[in-house]
């Protein structure tokens, strides 16, 4: 764990937020990965955050969030100056599975604040000469508050929104029927019941696809035991009755291939 | 350096030394700091944040005769200053401990204490049996006071009849130094302690977590599986620290202080309240290297404050 300097800590609207910070870490992290996040010295909230990181420049380290309860409210309240702990980088991140770069499409699946580790992903693939499209959901056009800066990084973006103020009306789930592809290469986050409906359409179409879960952590590095993931068993001798094994999302994931996860216990 | 300043020197260090027990189940801690099961892992996890040599011991993860995979998530929630967990104690198993995690905590100058797990008092000596042999296991601490099993856990630590039967039944069979972690869900701690010191513990650690609750009020329900979960964290440190102090006014063996422990002050007032070493818990959670930092302030304020053994701490109240 190393301290970290707010830079900025920029309000997007619509309750979400964008904070820079200084920290000598920053150049270690994969896309996917996380960190946790620890205001300097609080007892309440007593636990880290987990955060996906959405973008690093040298040693600064870029974090999209939503302010969503007591800790992303605290956080919401910091200015630039002042230092918090930051964790990581943590987890396994996304993996591009051999010899599939440049010759499938990345298909990015986005849901609301879901969409933070697809920016540093879409950076990392830039100079590559791999297809790709972003499919951001969100409930409504206040709520797309990063459109631009994928476009300025070559990331083709199509925007569903639930009341339609913004792009096609309805979940992304309704744009993905007709975008994904045979051939492409899924990688989602957001909600669970989302991610559990692109892991069906995925698996429909025989397309493979990673999902990359949100869960409440304490540790973050895999002693707490409390992330729990139930997943379908590939581990012989540490099986539960049914024939699935827990996984935790910290430091198992927090990116799963989707067919590894028991979506019927999401 | 002249050699008698050298003397000089070493006489000033402080000696953060403590020994548990007595004679051949006498257990040496270079520190009295100690990390507290079920927050450490096996201790591997920790070498990248730490040294863990600065620890008097580490107990790992609580061990069952077969591996467990533990309860249904969510099984963790945050309280004000806490948590509430309700793992069900998931881990390897003994056998797995000892020949895959053992070898390679063995290479860390610290002591390494197996928390055990059954759920009969056959059970406990089982496992017992099996890491009586295993090189590089300093003593054992009992596990009575689990809150998140159905069976055995807390049902042991709740009755001094039944927690003394599960001393005696591991006392039996081993040789090494044991240590029962007690239970504060428990009307009077004092009876709890005397009834294992007199069954044959070495030593006592508590408290372990305590039994709470939390609710979804958008769901109308409990927000873990199993409904009630154990209390951890800065929040329990008030109890904890009277329980201790008051079991430490009861029996003569060594007490080691557990609940809230986050930086070195808290540390020192178990030692002043009567521990003669603690266990770091849910800290190491916030900061993996919290342990360590407890172990480093607590050297400083003996420095400072010139005592010269950590012995002088314990118990001294004014």
């Amino acid at each position: 764990m190393k301290e970290a300097i707010i830079i900025e800590n920029k309000a997007l609207g619509a309750d979400y937020f964008l904070i820079s910070l200084k920290w000598a870490l920053a150049p270690k992290v994969r896309p996917g990965q996380f960190v946790m996040l620890r205001v300097t010295g609080s007892m309440d909230p007593l636990l880290r955050r987990p955060f996906s990181v959405y973008n690093t420049d040298g040693d600064t380290v870029e974090l999209l969030y939503k302010v969503v309860g007591k800790g992303t409210t605290i956080l919401s309240s910091l200015n630039p100056g002042d230092d918090v702990d930051l964790l990581g980088p943590l987890g396994k991140g996304f993996s591009i599975p051999g010899g599939m770069l440049g010759k499938s499409r990345l298909l990015m699946v986005a849901g609301g604040v879901g969409i933070a580790p697809f920016y540093h992903l879409g950076r990392s693939i830039k100079d590559s000469d791999c297809d790709n499209l972003l499919i951001y959901g969100a409930r409504t056009k206040r709520d797309t508050v990063v459109v631009k800066p994928f476009k300025d990084i070559g990331v083709k973006i199509k925007i569903a929104t639930e009341d339609g103020s913004r792009g096609t009306k309805g979940l992304v789930t309704g744009l993905l029927e007709s975008e994904m592809h045979c051939g492409d290469i899924v990688y989602a986050c957001g909600p669970s019941l989302m991610l559990k409906a692109v892991a069906e359409m995925a698996e429909d179409k025989g397309v493979r696809c990673l999902v990359s879960l949100e869960r409440a952590m304490a540790c973050g590095i895999g002693v707490c035991l409390g992330c729990a993931l139930r997943t379908v068993s590939h581990r012989p001798g540490r099986v539960l009755k049914d024939d699935r094994t827990y996984q935790m999302v910290c430091s198992d994931g927090p990116v799963f291939d989707s067919r590894d996860v028991d979506w019927d216990k999401i | 350096m002249k050699k008698t300043e050298k003397a000089k020197a070493i006489a000033k260090k402080p000696s953060t030394g403590i020994v548990l027990g007595k004679g051949s189940r006498a257990l040496r801690l270079s520190s009295p700091v100690m990390t507290a099961s079920g927050t450490f892992g096996y201790g591997l996890e920790f070498s990248p944040y730490m040294k863990l040599e600065k620890l008097g011991a580490i107990c790992v993860k609580g061990l069952s005769l077969r591996p467990r995979e533990g309860n249904p998530p969510p099984r963790t929630v945050e309280t004000p200053c806490g948590m509430l967990n309700a793992i069900g104690l998931q881990n390897v198993g003994v056998d797995v401990f000892i020949d895959s995690k053992l070898p390679k905590l063995r290479k860390y100058k610290t002591k390494v204490i197996a928390n055990i797990f059954g759920e009969t008092a056959s059970e406990y000596a089982e496992l017992a049996k099996r890491l009586d042999d295993a090189k590089g296991v300093h003593a054992l601490e009992i596990n009575i006071s689990c809150p998140n099993v159905k069976k055995g856990g807390m049902a042991f630590g709740t009755d001094p009849k039944e927690a003394a039967r599960v001393v005696r039944a591991v006392r039996a069979v081993t040789g090494k130094h044991v240590m029962t972690k007690l239970s504060p869900n428990v009307t009077d701690i004092r009876v709890m302690a005397r009834a294992v010191e007199d069954a044959g513990s070495d030593s006592i650690s508590l408290i372990n977590t305590l039994t709470g609750m939390a609710i979804d009020i958008n769901k109308r329900r409990p927000v873990l599986t199993t409904k009630i979960g154990g209390l951890s964290g800065p929040a329990i440190k008030p109890v904890a620290l009277r329980m201790v102090w008051e079991a430490a006014g009861v029996v003569k063996i060594p007490v080691v202080g557990i609940g809230g422990i986050v930086t070195a002050e808290d540390a020192i007032e178990f030692l002043l309240a009567g521990a003669s070493a603690v266990q770091v818990g849910t800290a190491n959670f916030l900061t993996p290297n919290a342990s360590e930092k407890v172990a480093d302030g607590i050297a400083a304020y003996m420095k400072k404050h010139n005592i010269g053994s950590v012995r002088k701490l314990v118990g001294a109240l004014n």
